[in-house]
């Protein structure tokens, strides 16, 4: 899996795109990009964005034709940027746990040891993601095993997800992905600068609860 | 797959305002059917996050556990009364059975994805008749469509007589439209060339199980929970009856001994937690039973209460049966010790080798079931699927129901013998099937006709073809394929005229040349459409009142909440006009409730809601609106009235009476069993290719195929291989490979060549000589490699679609160990 780096504040759109298997060509530079998938249809084109209509199912987006990528730039105001670790201070295997974007979005950052979808680092292992399953909530903490890459399974229904693969299921019942906090590197300092999929229980990730401070 | 729909997490769901609507219903899928709600409200509004402020009550964000949180994929837009509409569908949170508190599966939870909606993966839903022209589906109008059908049936039994016409429909697909179905296939035409999708003719999967007297749908859910040990063959629940197994088996902490030739998800578990892994050789089930019945029996741990009690000890009994399979099957309590002591192949020692388990686990598996607890019987339960029955049809349930009525594991709270389930149970007879007419016979006795051998050999005409895949759900399926192309396109002529009578004179000279016609009702194209000349757009689940059993018998109404898309009309009323426009009386029906009301009368058995039926009437109460009145609860059938309120049945049997009266033993003819694995076995040249289900994927992936969260995790048809094999091939995982046979077994009796390529997926859960894959792959399907030769079983015909065979081969690499996961699915 490539990874890349790009200009301070900014996330990779490739690196988005690579986990889902399509082709595409050249980086967008924003703050945060939004990416609309070929062949969903108009409605799952809120990457991660203030910047869009009601939360309306998405009707009226445009609907991009199969195979032709389309890139939405949309400005993330809204998540702050807060440091969560150290690339130096992260061994594989390692989990810290923090909680991201607001104060009961409970997350973990791991290196997996091999290439992650939207990894970060020299090796394009390094990864975050949301850690209450997004089955029925049960926190998945203390569940990470390095040698698969996966959480889970979950204590409660036994869903499993593969943190190199988005945090798709491998095995079990959530109807949406882990939801996976977006990084970038500083320097040495891993920064959470966004997020992709929503937490379990929220209607909104950055709604209802006190967002974190940000640097 | 091209174009298919990849997912694009959202980060925001819309929640249902306090005044939204709700609907109650159930899951369409698999056998479990959770309850669910529905909660549609006009676009452009939006409940708050105070519980004052949405339909769910609650402060956001919703607590763990709460079941009142909507996943943005338990989240669509529909169109109601014309009117663009929000739409939630949540595992209901008040549930108080089933799904209690609102659990569910990945496959129930996307059911808002299934929805139709113009932009989305769902626009691609079939909206109108449509008549193939020149070689294309051409949209014509239902009227021309029902005047082409009806012509043409008439022709077919006129000139080629009933049996020449064909329905191959469902057991699924809810009672209303079977009922009407059934009537009109075993009535007005009266024909017994009726099968129900998988299967080659009607009638039960279950025979040897049925000769010992216990129901195939005998136990409830309360049986999962109350069971200390719990027998799970051919079948892994927590991947595919989901909820069964995470609300009510696991929790009730049953230790399990799975059989399985794959260590499943729950092989893994049950390992791991006290209980059993049976791994046992394809094909070898029965020996395994044998063994384990003749260690208990051997040890004296057998339920003698209930063999004395409720057993059949006198031959009399057997030879005076009604029943031609129980006279021919039937054993006495004495004879069946003899047939079992006298066997040198039901040791343990001998058993363990024929069935490569361990002398050891079979032991300890005996143990479990039957050794003394406390000086009395353990509360075990047998819990099965297709991985026994599509197997070794009658030979396999016949040795499980003797290990049944050996350890009395029968209608009594948490000692139960029942299927878990395929798919939900819709099935329902309008009319009588009319058994005599079939021409397929077992010495001398007729049995339900084998319909796919009737129509590979040529017999059929004409065929109606509702709500399934025939050809991918088929054994042999390439060959099933070549068939229809020979019978449909290659023997002419094609309609050239979308006006009915020109079509109509087209079809009647290809009938005429010994060709076919096939009609096809859907929601959406399959592999069959291809074969079909008229197809019409089926309305389904949401889009109609419909009622249905779930797997513990429970009877519930499926709420309308939307409109169907375009001009798709529900298959009973399709149907009905046709029989209508025959000149037949009785198919006027207004609705939905009107056709339960009429069958409410002929429902039998475990399905008997006769009582019901003349209560509701009684009282002046439509029976599909008491049905709404009890939600998600339902009722559990047979219904009774006591004390001039319904009251459900939770488990059968319980009165200790059984099919012909007592329980009986039964012969295992374990001579035909080996005769049958060296006719569909591999050779030293092939694998075994084991087929089954998926935790992600339902059926035919009619509706996956469309929900991005689903689709993703098998972009393509997966191939399991054990590691030694992956070594000896060359393969690693994200290889595509080609699985082929030159010897699948045909349903008229001959060898076909049949092959589907995968990804490769490398992995323990398979042994040596031994890969495993999704039956129903649209495009490669695992049934290409399966056999179609329903008369190998001849007892009871039945595709033994367990047995397939073939060569992998590795065809190359690809990209897809980037986007797919291939961690093992068995970790716990």
């Amino acid at each position: 899996m490539t990874e890349e780096h790009e200009p301070q504040g900014t996330v990779s759109r490739r690196s988005f795109i690579e986990g889902l298997g399509f082709a595409t060509g050249g980086v967008v530079v924003g703050t945060v990009i939004g990416v609309a998938i070929p062949g969903v249809g108009g409605d799952d084109d809120d990457g991660d964005a203030v910047a869009r209509p009601p939360s309306d199912g998405g009707d009226g987006t445009p609907t991009p034709a199969d195979g032709d990528p389309v890139v939405t730039p949309m400005v993330a105001t809204a998540h702050p940027r807060v440091k969560v670790g150290t690339v130096s201070g992260l061994n594989t295997g390692d989990v810290i746990d923090f909680n991201y974007p607001t104060e009961q979005s409970a997350a973990s950052l791991v290196k997996l040891g091999r290439p992650a979808a939207g990894g970060i680092g020299e090796d394009g292992d390094i990864v975050a993601f949301g850690t209450d399953c997004t089955h029925m909530g049960c926190p998945l903490a203390g569940t990470f095993k390095v040698e698969h890459g996966i959480l889970g399974p979950c204590g409660c229904h036994f869903t499993t997800f593969d943190l190199g693969r988005r945090g798709s299921v491998v095995l079990g019942q959530a109807t949406s992905n882990l939801p996976q906090i977006l990084l970038d590197i500083e320097g040495d300092d891993i920064i959470a600068v966004g997020t992709l999929g929503i937490f379990y229980g929220f209607r909104d990730n950055l709604a209802d609860i006190t967002i974190v401070e940000g640097i | 797959m091209a174009g298919m729909p990849a997912e694009s997490p959202k980060t925001q769901v819309p929640l249902p305002p306090v005044d939204a609507k709700v609907t109650t219903t159930a899951c369409e899928y698999c056998p479990v059917a959770c309850g669910y709600k529905v909660y549609t409200w006009p676009v452009g509004i939006e409940g708050g996050p105070a519980a004052s402020e949405n339909a769910l009550g609650i402060d956001f964000p919703a607590p763990i556990l709460s079941g009142r949180w909507p996943s943005p994929n338990m989240h669509s837009t529909v169109t109601i009364d014309g009117i663009l509409q929000h739409a939630i569908v949540l595992p209901d949170p008040d549930a108080e059975h089933v799904n209690v508190g609102g659990n569910h599966s990945v496959r129930g939870g996307t059911l808002a994805l299934k929805l139709y909606r113009p932009d989305g993966p769902t626009r691609d839903r079939l909206q109108h008749p449509m008549l193939r022209v020149n070689g294309t589906l051409q949209t014509i109008s239902w009227d021309a469509a029902i005047e082409i059908i009806a012509e043409m049936i008439g022709y077919t039994v006129e000139e080629f007589g009933e049996l020449a016409m064909g329905f191959k429909h469902y057991s699924y697909e809810y009672f209303e439209n079977n009922y009407v179905i059934t009537k009109f296939a075993y009535d007005a035409i009266g024909t017994p060339n009726v099968a129900p999708h998988h299967n080659t003719g009607h009638g039960t999967d279950t025979p040897g199980l049925d000769d010992t007297g216990v129901d195939a749908f005998s136990a409830s859910y309360e049986d999962y929970k109350e069971c200390d040990v719990a027998m799970v063959i051919g079948s892994d629940p927590y991947e595919t009856k989901t909820v069964a197994f995470t609300q009510w088996l696991q929790p009730g902490g049953a230790k399990i001994i799975q059989v399985d030739p794959r260590k499943t998800f729950t092989a893994a578990y049950a390992e791991a937690n006290g209980g059993l892994h049976l791994q046992l050789l394809p094909g070898t089930d029965a020996w395994v039973y044998g063994a384990i019945a003749r260690h208990i029996l051997e040890q004296g741990w057998q339920d003698a209460d209930f063999i004395r009690d409720h057993v059949v000890q006198d031959r009399v009994e057997i030879d005076e049966d009604s029943a031609w399979r129980r006279r021919r099957f039937g054993l006495t309590w004495d004879e069946w010790q003899e047939a079992v002591l006298g066997n040198d192949e039901l040791t343990l020692e001998a058993a363990s080798e024929i069935t490569t388990v361990p002398v050891e686990k079979l032991r300890q598996a005996a143990e479990m079931l039957a050794a003394p607890v406390d000086g009395g019987m353990p509360k075990a339960s047998i819990l099965y699927e297709k991985g026994l029955y599509w197997s070794h049809n009658y030979e396999n349930t016949a040795a499980l129901g003797n290990l049944s009525a050996l350890i009395g594991a029968r209608g009594r709270p948490g000692r139960a013998t029942s299927r878990m389930g395929g798919h939900q149970r819709g099935g329902a007879s309008g009319a009588s099937y009319p058994k005599d007419k079939s021409p397929t016979e077992f010495e001398g006795n007729k049995v339900e006709m084998d319909c796919d051998r009737w129509m590979m050999e040529g017999n059929t005409r004409m065929v109606w073809s509702i709500g399934n895949d025939w050809i991918n759900g088929s054994g042999a399926s390439q060959y099933v394929a070549q068939r229809f192309r020979e019978m449909t396109r290659e023997i002419g002529p094609q309609i050239t005229s979308a006006i009915p009578a020109n079509a109509i004179a087209a079809l009647k000279e290809r009938l005429d040349n010994d060709g076919l016609f096939i009609v096809q009702s859907e929601i959406y194209t399959n592999s069959t459409t291809e074969y079909a000349d008229l197809v019409l757009p089926a309305a389904t689940w949401g889009e109609e009142d419909f009622s249905r059993n779930n797997a513990e018998r429970r009877f519930r109404l499926y709420g309308k909440f939307m409109d169907p898309p375009g001009e798709a009309k529900p298959d009973w009323w399709a149907v009905a006009q046709v029989a209508q426009q025959m000149g037949f009386d009785g198919y006027d029906y207004a609705d939905t409730n009107e056709i339960i009301e009429a069958y409410a009368p002929r429902s039998s058995g475990r399905k008997d809601f006769s009582a019901l039926g003349e209560w509701t009437a009684s009282k002046g109460i439509k029976l599909h609106d008491w049905l709404r009145e009890q939600g998600t609860s339902g009722i559990q059938t047979p219904v009774v009235i006591e004390n001039d309120e319904p009251v459900g049945t939770d488990r059968l049997h319980t009165d200790m009476s059984f099919k012909g009266g007592k329980s009986r033993f039964v012969i295992v003819d374990f001579d035909a069993v080996k005769e049958r694995n060296e006719l569909l076995g591999p050779n030293d040249d092939e694998v075994w290719v084991l087929t089954g289900r998926a935790n992600h994927l339902w059926q035919s992936l009619y509706d996956d195929l469309r929900k991005p969260h689903l689709i993703q995790r098998y972009p393509v048809a997966f191939l399991e291989i054990s590691p030694e094999d992956a070594d000896k091939w060359d393969v690693v995982s994200g290889d595509m490979v080609a699985v082929e046979s030159d010897r699948v077994r045909t349903q008229d009796l001959g060898t076909s060549f049949g092959g589907f390529t995968a990804v490769a997926y490398v992995t323990d859960e398979v042994t040596e000589g031994q890969v495993f894959s999704f039956f129903h792959y649209p495009g490669s399907p695992g049934n290409s490699v399966t056999t179609g030769d329903a008369a190998s079983t001849p007892q009871n015909p039945r595709q033994p679609f367990k047995f397939g065979r073939g060569t992998v081969t590795k065809i190359g690499s690809t990209n897809l160990a980037d986007v797919m996961s291939f961690v093992p699915r068995n970790i716990v």
